[in-house]
């Protein structure tokens, strides 16, 4: 596919990967998806099978989600921790059934992440197989990829749950299809089991009904959602609970890698959490000065953008708890001159509006 | 040869940095080239100088941010700023699409313009100059 992103893009690179940035426009890429439908090439993407007669014991020690729990099918948001509870990185986790897993990893991460699984081991018999390089991997995101997707696959896509997944066929490929993506939006990522003209013409025949999108508008959409990027957003000095992400730990499982280090203290009063901010006015940037009004620094901003659709700028970053409140208002310092923004929620759009909860909330209404 | 990439109008004045400027009478109107309005893609923000500021040839005299990224913009000839497209505020995006009409950003009335015209390349050479950045970007 890279002759085509070649082609059509402009590439930059990224974790290793020639990857392009734009075709058009990030805007019009971005709204896209928003109002339609849009693709991704997120083959960069680190894809490794877990199976094994102990897997299932393994994933319940190696994360702080509990699996067990969940019925084959289902694809789990979760984490990797270290003993301190520091994020080594964040994952789906696809339970395919219960002796049998495919993990999907950051790029940047797959190989400290393959290394924290053996290192853990602990005598269990499981085996790890990286299939990253002989599968692709397809986002189609936005609220029409069900129309879109559906032309090309016999599953009823309709009728799937968002975070499940099935084995299918997508224009004849084997493949795994999963409600799941990185944009707010209603979506799927297809791991296709084929990694050279198979998969092109899946990409082809997407293209013709979704637009192609690349990896600023990848960012700016995921950004928008209140989704925290590895590496920039979340990395192993921060906890679950500061990230704001202490609905991934599964509040009946005693113990898993990092737990102990989640003490009631840590879970309670996290020092400082990440948030969102709106901008009255400018554009927040990364490393960018968080103050009050009183002109006291409380923090700084960890990724920022200008929104698509709320024609504002708009970040995320970590505060001190105390100054957390959704609605307050603080000071970005944008390059020597602050200026105001509100703390605000995630995700930052209207959800009767955007994303994938809009004609579920708009039915209810 | 094949067809340019970029517009590079007769008539006008260009920097190293991708600023033009269009001289009529004792004033120059100035904005960003086509080749820097497409590398910045989407242009969503700018902030301006204000009316009777004293500028500096090649000193910044304000910024255009795309989604991914801040850009200053440095004043092609020394003078006086006496209009600014303040359009612009609502629809950055006109740089975009009109770089060198509607998407103009400044206007002032140049001081040094004799001297400093030798230090800016007319359209011919910024031609030339883009297409030895392109060459290097394939390399």
């Amino acid at each position: 596919m890279y002759e085509f992103h070649r082609k059509q893009g402009k590439i930059v690179e990224f974790a290793g990967y020639e990857m392009p940035i734009w075709y058009t426009s990030t805007v019009e890429e971005h709204m896209a998806v928003r109002n339609s439908a849009g693709i991704f090439d997120v083959s960069h993407m680190g894809r490794v099978n877990l199976t094994g007669p102990d897997s299932g014991r393994f994933v319940e020690r190696v994360f702080p989600t509990s699996l067990a729990k969940h019925p084959d099918g289902k694809s789990v948001y979760t984490l990797f921790l270290n003993e301190e509870a520091g994020i080594i990185d964040d994952l789906i986790v696809l339970k395919i059934e219960h002796a049998r897993y495919l993990l999907v990893v950051n790029a940047a991460c797959k190989v400290k992440d393959l290394k924290h699984m053996e290192e853990s081991r602990g005598g269990l018999d499981f085996n790890l197989d990286d299939i990253t390089e002989v599968t692709t991997m397809i986002a189609i995101q936005g609220p029409s990829a069900v129309d879109a997707l559906q032309l090309l696959t016999p599953l009823p896509l309709a009728e799937m749950k968002r975070f499940t997944h099935s084995t299918t066929t997508v224009k004849g490929i084997r493949a795994i299809v999963t409600r799941t993506g990185y944009t707010g939006e209603d979506g799927f990522e297809i791991i296709l089991y084929d990694a050279a003209s198979g998969a092109m013409g899946v990409w082809e025949a997407l293209a013709r009904v979704a637009t192609p999108c690349a990896l600023g508008a990848r960012d700016s959409l995921r950004l928008e959602a209140g989704l925290p990027l590895y590496g920039t957003d979340i990395d192993e000095t921060t906890n679950p609970l500061e990230a704001d992400l202490g609905w991934v730990l599964s509040k009946e499982k005693p113990s898993y890698i990092g737990s102990r280090s989640l003490t009631s203290q840590v879970r309670q009063n996290p020092a400082k959490i990440r948030r969102g901010i709106i901008m009255d006015e400018r554009i927040p940037r990364r490393n960018f000065s968080v103050t009050n009004l009183a002109g006291t620094e409380i923090g700084s901003v960890t990724s920022g953008t200008f929104s698509p659709v709320l024609k504002r700028g708009i970040a995320m970053g970590y505060v001190k708890t105390p100054s957390s409140h959704l609605g307050d208002t603080v000071n970005v310092v944008v390059r020597d001159t602050p200026s105001t923004g509100k703390i605000a929620k995630f995700p930052f759009y209207d959800e009767t509006r955007f994303g994938w909860k809009r004609n579920r909330i708009s039915n209810s209404i | 040869m094949s067809k340019p990439l970029y517009q590079v109008p007769d008539g006008l004045v260009y920097t190293k940095e991708h600023e033009w400027a269009r001289v009529t009478g004792n004033t120059a109107k100035v904005g960003i080239t086509d080749y820097a309005s497409k590398t910045l893609n989407d242009i969503v923000y700018l902030t301006l100088p204000s009316v009777g500021q004293e500028l500096k040839q090649f000193v910044s005299f304000g910024t255009v941010e795309s989604i991914k990224a801040v850009s200053e913009l440095y004043s092609p000839l020394s003078g006086q700023v006496t209009n600014t497209n303040q359009g612009l505020l609502d629809h950055p995006e006109l740089i975009n699409k009109s770089p060198y009409e509607a998407g103009w950003i400044i206007e002032i009335k140049y001081s040094r313009l004799e001297e400093e015209k030798k230090t800016l390349m007319p359209p011919k050479q910024y031609q030339e100059f883009l297409r030895t950045l392109e060459a290097e970007h394939q390399s």
